[in-house]
């Protein structure tokens, strides 16, 4: 009985601590959508391209790790700017399908990009936190995650606050309900987005450094930026507090299908449940759990 | 709507219900038969197989285009609509010995009932959370396919299926399986054709345009929401089932999120709510691909340091990404629009102004 108890609180430790690195990068999800009403499919491959300018600037210029986690953060923020000017400022005020089409076409040109400067091969990313658990009685704490969870939390405090309490944060959320209204209303559209997409490619390198510390990298990485996605629908795009409590609940469920059901379905049910999670909670409330519920007109 | 050639008037409804009005559109539309029927004696034998994938292709883009371009419903689960219809024909043709004529209406079924599943939220949610759901086809449908048992859907071996067999003819040449499919495509396309101009195309429209004035008039949101992911998922799964013979080993592996974003990417390109656009971007994005394909040896020569394969494929995303924001700027109509603008303009020559 106790062995059962202990198998089962360490799946469901590493299930939290999964959670909140699912919630990590589901809040890049959220913080595009909530500076600029756009909602970023190629979130994953951003991932990708932020670790690989870690790699880059970390194992193969051989800096130092602050000084390459800086400059690859740094980078990734011009990065940013530059989707806004070249991709997105075209298509402001465009209608929705265009503003998702265009990020899905950001996939292709991003995994393209990354394929012709770094090859389609595995590379090893450095060790950039130490990889051996914490052992907390009998439980083993993953290092890595377990910072990445911190991290998460602390930012998620930090965009909270920007986000609902600061003028700066309040003008974006504008922008975020309606790009025609906040430009009327004096506010820089483009400004916006800009400043959301930077945000979000630093939430992103900071995700790759604790999602493949220690682990290969290539293009394929982005994988993780779809198992994200059920988080951020499941808290509603527009809430950066909803984002660690869904990270919670898909991380848990995850950890909790391996445990009970994937004996019985060989490792598919596990793969499938955030997905079906999400959906049945979508059916229930359509706006995810905390998101924004508008009200439409005709 | 097109301006008709001067002189053209109509006296019944039954005029104005038709496609082709005069004696030169007559013509053309004949001529046009003729060249695909006499196609495969033109071209040689691979870029036969080239016009039969596009063809195929072509029946899923059209059907891509009753949800997304009609009803304004965001489908990116097509390709895995199309992985059910070709898995269902497969299992059935091997598992029940089904001939061909009852194995792929049965596949565009078994599709279009895995796209109605998905397009369960549809009744609640739109927009982008309705693009994500659908996603979430493609993310569940290879592992659905794995873990169900081998004898049925073949798990992760694949399966491999006898050519078709119909009135004695057996379809496993290129010129057979050219014809097969273009004859299956060309009475999806004609259906489809139909379908937008009725009262559920009509309906379809409505709802794009607005859906809860459609509402307020008397539509029924969910069910015609729902039937036009029925009817899309239907073409895919036909789609599939032509796939599946054509191809003849089908894998879950076939049917990923890369090809339903290419399947929307085509409709870009053509252009939204018109199914000759889809028939158009199909046939330009499709060529584009089999351009740089013929070019890739090419390619990796004059760029050897890229290595090989990898480069052919990253630069065909870059391309296909390049189109797909270049369209989304510059012609977010698609070439529809200005196919239209052409014929317009050289019915209404020497006047300049149109539109």
């Amino acid at each position: 009985m106790t062995d059962f108890l202990i198998d089962f609180s360490q799946y469901t430790i590493d299930g939290a601590l999964k959670g909140m690195l699912y919630a990590l990068i589901a809040l890049s999800f959220v913080v595009i959508y909530r500076a600029g009403r756009i909602f970023n499919f190629a979130q994953g491959e951003v991932l990708v391209l932020g670790g690989y300018l870690v790699l880059t600037f970390c194992t193969l210029f051989s800096l130092p790790f602050w000084l390459g986690l800086i400059l690859a953060i740094l980078s990734m923020a011009v990065i940013g700017v530059i989707i806004e000017r070249g991709i997105f400022r075209p298509l402001i005020g465009q209608e929705l399908f265009s503003l998702i089409m265009v990020t899905i076409a950001l996939i292709f040109i991003l995994q393209g990009v990354t394929i012709v400067i770094w090859g389609g091969m595995e590379r090893p990313f450095p060790f950039i936190v130490a990889q051996e658990p914490f052992r907390v009685g009998p439980f083993l704490l993953n290092r890595p995650i377990l910072l990445g969870g911190i991290i998460s939390l602390g930012l998620i405090a930090l965009l909270s606050f920007l986000f609902e309490r600061s003028r700066w944060g309040l003008t974006l959320t504008a922008v975020a309900e309606e790009h025609k209204i906040a430009q009327s209303l004096g506010i820089s559209v483009k400004k916006a987005i800009a400043i959301g997409w930077a945000i979000s490619c630093i939430l992103s390198t900071v995700a790759s450094i604790i999602f493949l510390n220690g682990q290969a990298i290539n293009f394929t990485a982005s994988v993780i930026g779809l198992q994200a996605l059920p988080v951020a629908l499941l808290a509603g795009v527009e809430s950066i507090w909803g984002v660690p409590l869904a990270g919670l609940i898909v991380g848990l469920g995850e950890a909790w299908a391996v445990y009970f059901l994937d004996p019985y379905t060989g490792g598919a049910m596990s793969r499938i449940f955030p997905y079906i999670l999400m959906l049945v909670i979508l059916l229930i409330r359509p706006y995810g759990l905390f998101g924004w519920k508008t009200i439409e007109r005709v | 709507m097109a301006l008709l050639p001067s002189g053209i008037f109509f006296e019944t409804y039954r005029q104005k219900k038709g496609y082709i009005h005069t004696r030169p559109q007559w013509v053309c539309f004949l001529a046009f038969l003729l060249v695909l029927a006499f196609f495969p004696s033109l071209i040689s034998s691979r870029h036969l197989g080239v016009v039969t994938v596009m063809s195929i292709i072509l029946i899923a883009v059209v059907g891509l285009q009753i949800p997304i371009g009609y009803a304004g419903q965001i489908n990116l689960g097509q390709s895995a609509f199309m992985g059910m219809g070709a898995f269902v024909t497969a299992s059935l043709a091997i598992n029940l010995n089904w001939p061909v004529w009852a194995t792929i209406p049965c596949g565009g079924l078994g599709g279009a009932f895995l796209g109605a599943i998905f397009a369960l939220p549809v009744m609640r949610i739109k927009g982008f959370y309705l693009a994500l759901t659908t996603m979430t086809a493609q993310v569940i449908f290879p592992i659905l396919i794995m873990a169900l048992p081998d004898n049925l859907f073949g798990g992760a071996i694949g399966l491999r299926i006898e050519p078709a067999k119909f009135l004695g003819i057996t379809f496993n040449t290129d010129r057979s399986l050219y014809y097969l499919n273009m004859f299956v495509a060309a009475i999806m396309i004609f259906f489809a054709f139909n379908l937008v101009r009725s009262r559920t195309g009509r309906a379809f429209m409505a709802i794009r345009d607005n859906d809860i004035a459609s509402e307020l008039i008397g539509i029924n949101i969910s069910l015609y929401k729902t039937l036009a992911f029925f009817i899309g998922a239907f073409y895919a799964g036909v789609a599939g089932g032509l796939w599946a013979y054509y191809i003849r080993f089908i894998g879950a592996d076939q049917f990923t999120l890369y090809f339903s974003i290419w399947y929307v990417s085509m409709l870009i390109v053509g252009g939204m709510g018109s199914i000759l656009g889809a028939i158009l971007g199909t046939v330009f994005l499709r060529s584009l691909q089999e351009i740089i394909t013929y070019l890739g040896p090419f390619l990796v020569r004059v760029f050897p340091q890229m290595g090989g394969g990898e480069i052919w494929f990253a630069g065909m995303n870059i391309l296909l990404g390049v189109v797909i924001v270049l369209f989304l700027i510059f012609e977010p109509r698609g070439l529809a629009h200005r196919w239209a603008i052409l014929k317009t303009s050289y019915r209404i020559w020497p006047f300049p102004y149109i539109r």
